[in-house]
């Protein structure tokens, strides 16, 4: 497991440490956009980040049901929380209807948390998602919880949104959604955020900003 | 005994050749559930892979994966059903048709 370096103030920053943290910032990158399973024989990398919480996740669907894989979720607070562990993801039920989908997924996994420079202890990491989606209508529900001896937050973020145009398979998806985010322990109880979503191939970008104006970015790819 | 041979072989040989017609094929899949994309990857990946599939199309407006065969080469109904499960999808109908892949992926 990698050590984060503390935030400090950018002038403080050696090149070295600057550029460990941008990889940081990078690599521990975001929820709502989370696909658990994919098909079987899939990889799929996810990494993004949405206001005060950083993902990123990397896993392996071994059927098309199931997938396992890695975790690290970064809680940007007062203190910097880090969560990094295995996970193993279910797809509990699918309804493939002739013009909509509808899925539930849960997870577990364990792994290590703690404040950063401060040491980690064993964890936990649960969540639970459901969501609706037809090519026009899009609606999610997401509730994920990290627990350690140091750590205890909760995730929980619901979304909705509509797509202007109806994408064939090979064109781009495009799709404005309003998601509401609440972390427990944060100083806001609730973040609005507007973003747009893209998709093409195997490739998933969302992009946007909660209203405090804190960049919202998630990235996903299948391969 | 070499007659009876040759005429098992024969036997055989008509069976392989009706499995495997000569000709390119267009088989048409109804699928459930395909709303996104992004979601179907699989049945494109997986399709790509079978030695039997030349060419690949997902229409999300008609709900149909439209598969060329290869000339010579057969894929099974059961194989197709089994790789649209396998992406996460529901097939719903399975049936060969006589237009080329072109014409049906028009439409």
């Amino acid at each position: 497991m990698h050590r984060p370096v503390p935030l400090q103030p950018s002038s403080q920053f050696t090149t070295p440490e600057r550029l460990k943290t941008i990889s940081i910032s990078i690599i521990l990158a975001a929820t709502a956009a989370a696909h658990p399973v994919a098909f079987e024989g899939a990889y799929q990398l996810m990494f993004g980040s949405t206001g005060d919480v950083q993902n990123i996740e990397f896993y392996r669907s071994y059927s098309a049901q199931t997938a396992w894989g890695l975790h690290a979720m970064r809680f940007e607070d007062d203190e910097d929380e880090i969560f990094t562990g295995l996970q193993h993801n279910w797809l509990l039920k699918r309804w493939n209807l002739p013009s909509a989908q509808a899925n539930l997924y849960a997870g577990l996994g364990a792994g290590l948390a703690g404040d950063v420079g401060n040491g980690s202890s064993p964890a936990g990491i649960g969540f639970f998602r459901a969501d609706y989606e037809t090519r026009r209508v899009y609606t999610a529900f997401d509730a994920k919880w990290v627990e350690s001896a140091d750590v205890s937050r909760g995730v929980f973020s619901a979304a909705a949104g509509i797509a202007p145009y109806k994408a064939e398979f090979d064109q781009l998806n495009t799709w404005l959604i309003l998601q509401a985010e609440h972390v427990t322990g944060m100083e806001d109880k609730l973040d609005i955020l507007p973003k747009v979503r893209f998709f093409k191939g195997p490739y998933f970008l969302e992009l946007g900003s909660t209203l405090r104006g804190k960049p919202v970015v998630n990235f996903m790819i299948h391969f | 005994m070499k007659i009876p041979s040759i005429i098992s072989f024969l036997a055989l040989s008509a069976t392989f050749a009706q499995a495997a017609p000569d000709r390119v094929a267009t088989v048409k899949t109804t699928v459930n559930g395909m709303v996104c994309s992004f979601c179907a990857q699989g049945i494109l990946a997986h399709f790509k892979k079978h030695p039997a599939v030349s060419n690949v199309h997902v229409d999300l407006t008609r709900k149909i994966v439209l598969l060329e065969e290869r000339k010579g080469k057969s894929i099974t109904e059961e194989e197709i059903t089994g790789h649209i499960k396998k992406s996460g999808f529901e097939p719903v109908k399975v049936e060969r048709v006589k237009e080329t892949f072109e014409q049906a992926k028009a439409g």
